[in-house]
């Protein structure tokens, strides 16, 4: 027979079970702190995402860090600035806390009443809209690799500038920019071959001897064609013989790879990862009601050498 | 005593009322499931640097936005990349699942080692597509919502040399180069843990002696699917056997373009190769006349297959009548041969 101080000693062992148990197991009596996690839309401009993989790898880095749902989203056609503008009211109404957006028509977006925060990446350094900004001055890149070519090519040999046909992003637009700023601040000038005209390019330079004094130097408007041009000098020795360097930008691994491999002569690029990271970074800080200060990317030229370079190495191939 | 009963009774009845108004609330819950406007799909790839595989990303990335916008359902993808750990990939999978993923889409690392990965899925009711690197059996078994799409490795393989017997039948001299009657080969293995590395390297060599085809090894190597070792695989082999290796046969398209980035360097570009995959830069390859063929799997139907099989479960829809799977789980890709003009018609 248990006696009765037994029996009260077995309620208070259990009250005590029932407690430890509310305490382990639920959030009756201590309750964890929330942490809510952000829904972030990234919309970019292109159809495809291959030139945002390191940045990709930021933005998941960032995701992580900051407590983040990060999606990328791609249009269906490439710079359909109408679709965009359907993509942002379509993440904003499916439950979106914030949108990263690489804008085709800025000032479109720029007007729009938006109930969450957008941040932008911009293209140029021009006056500041939306919830936050993320830089990168292409304009400025494109006079970093002119001035580049003009130290590096004889002076004599002609540029040409591969370019795309159809309607050209604000990147490429700012980028052409800079390029043909520099050119023509040196006397130099540049030649503009329309993506249409390509093929009877090669053509012609396939007939061009291999003479020093008759070699091009091509540069590509943006990172698909300078990969298409790559390809083209990769596939035909008479091609190669007749440039004496390719220049671009983008750090895709195709690129890399014809840089590494001497086909591409030399690139100018953006910290990708950075870029990626420093987007999540601003649109949480825009979440929590924190103040924004523009972030302006700096630009790099890279050469096959600088490949294997510790710091532009860690830039272009980055680990998670 | 009585009224300790009827306070029983009660209480029971009480109890009861509540267990009957739950288990028809939870049935009319289920009868009032909304149609899904959009579809969460999972994506874990085994690493990030492999030709074929960015190949199947990019085609299931266009795959999804065509889906997207034929059906007016909204596919969300998260790809990551597992970068060769399996560990890396199960937390993946992990949080797929707390993101609220409705289905998986899972290219394995190690294919033995998939029983976590479908733990966590059956625990969470998310049905699973692998692709590429095939579970052992014995896991695919386990659920009925598990899923695999690839190829028949054996018959890749059995294309593979079929290219060299039929090219041999044509020109002995464009395949047995040196016309000493024997054709010498070496062999660029993939990983020696994937089921398709083994089942390649088997039937490539046995087609070939089965059509005919006079042949001697000269040596092999495994280079891990990857060009880089593949080549300097292949560098060490000229050096050792000098003007002897006549063809080439690779497990797959990177190594076999990492062969001949060795065989430019030591200029022997004579030498036939030929690899599986018909990935782009292999095509480049063929197009240039450097790779001798490739076997290529339909890459659209393998991802339309990939990306519908994972619509159906995620909607819990019948998958379409055109894609028809054995056993009720495993989706076989066509292939077809691949082989440069200028062999094929000198």
């Amino acid at each position: 027979m248990i006696g009765k101080s037994g029996r009260v000693l077995i309620v208070v062992y259990i009250v005590c079970l029932v407690v430890l148990f509310l305490m382990c197991s639920t959030d009756l009596i201590i309750r964890e702190p929330e942490r809510e996690i952000y829904q972030i839309a990234v919309i970019i401009e292109d159809v495809r995402s291959d030139n945002y993989s390191n940045f990709r790898k930021g933005m998941d880095q960032a995701a992580a860090e900051f407590n983040a749902d990060v999606q990328l989203i791609t249009l269906y056609e490439k710079l359909d600035a109408q679709e965009q503008m359907e993509l942002i009211n379509r993440e904003q109404q499916d439950g979106a806390d914030a949108l990263i957006v690489v804008p085709v028509e800025e000032e479109q977006i720029a007007e729009r009443q938006m109930t969450i925060p957008v941040i932008l990446l911009r293209a140029g350094v021009a006056e500041a809209s939306g919830a936050g900004n993320v830089i990168i001055d292409y304009e400025k890149m494109g006079e970093r690799l002119a001035r580049e070519i003009l130290e590096e090519q004889p002076v004599g040999n002609p540029v040409y500038v591969l370019r795309d046909s159809a309607v050209q992003s604000d990147m490429d637009r700012l980028f052409l920019e800079g390029v043909k700023a520099a050119f023509v601040e040196e006397g130099g000038r540049v030649q503009m071959i329309m993506r249409n005209e390509e093929d009877r390019f090669w053509m012609m330079l396939e007939k061009t001897g291999m003479d020093e004094s008759e070699k091009v130097v091509i540069l590509a408007e943006n990172p698909e064609i300078l990969t298409e041009a790559a390809g083209v000098l990769a596939g035909s020795e008479a091609v190669s013989a007749a440039v004496s360097g390719l220049y671009g930008r983008g750090t895709t691994i195709p690129i890399l790879n014809y840089l590494d491999r001497g086909l591409i002569t030399g690139i100018c690029v953006t910290d990708e990862f950075s870029l990626g990271y420093y987007s999540v970074r601003e649109a949480v800080r825009a979440l929590e009601g924190a103040g924004s200060v523009p972030t302006v990317m700096e630009s790099h030229y890279i050469k096959k050498e600088d490949l294997r370079n510790p710091a532009y190495e860690k830039m272009l191939f980055p680990i998670e | 005593m009585n009224w300790n009963r009827n306070i029983l009774k009660r209480t029971v009845g009480i109890i009861m009322s509540c267990v009957v108004c739950l288990l028809i609330t939870s049935c009319q819950g289920v009868h009032r499931e909304e149609e899904k406007t959009s579809i969460r799909i999972g994506i874990s790839l085994y690493r990030g640097d492999d030709t074929f595989i960015n190949n199947i990303r990019s085609i299931i990335e266009e795959k999804a936005k065509e889906y997207e916008r034929e059906s007016g359902i909204k596919v969300t993808l998260d790809i990551q990349e597992a970068k060769g750990s399996q560990n890396t990939q199960n937390n993946q999978v992990e949080r797929f699942i707390s993101l609220g993923c409705d289905v998986l889409c899972i290219n394995p690392v190690d294919r033995m080692d998939t029983s976590l990965i479908i733990d966590k899925a059956m625990t969470a009711g998310v049905p699973v597509v692998f692709f590429n690197r095939q579970p052992v059996e014995e896991d695919m078994n386990r659920w009925d919502k598990l899923y695999y799409v690839g190829v028949d490795a054996k018959e890749t393989a059995v294309l593979q040399g079929q290219m060299v017997v039929d090219l041999y039948r044509k020109q002995p001299e464009a395949v047995d180069l040196n016309g000493d009657g024997v054709v010498s080969y070496v062999m660029l293995e993939g990983e020696s843990s994937h089921q398709d590395s083994l089942i390649r390297t088997e039937w490539s060599v046995q087609t070939l002696k089965n059509g005919s085809v006079p042949i001697e090894r000269i040596t092999g190597g495994i280079a891990n699917w990857e060009r880089s070792q593949a080549s300097a695989l292949m560098e060490q082999w000229l050096s050792e056997y000098p003007d002897t290796i006549e063809l080439v046969i690779s497990n797959n398209d990177d190594m076999a373009l990492g062969a001949i980035d060795a065989l430019e360097r030591a200029q022997k570009e004579d030498v036939n190769v030929i690899g599986i995959d018909g990935t782009t830069p292999g095509l480049e390859a063929i197009e240039n006349g450097k790779l001798l063929g490739t076997v290529s799997s339909n890459k659209e139907v393998y991802c339309d297959a990939i990306l519908e099989l994972a619509a159906s479960c995620a909607l819990g829809e019948e998958l379409p009548e055109e894609y028809s799977l054995t056993d009720n789980t495993y989706f076989w890709t066509p292939q077809e041969i691949l082989i440069t003009k200028i062999k094929e018609n000198p």
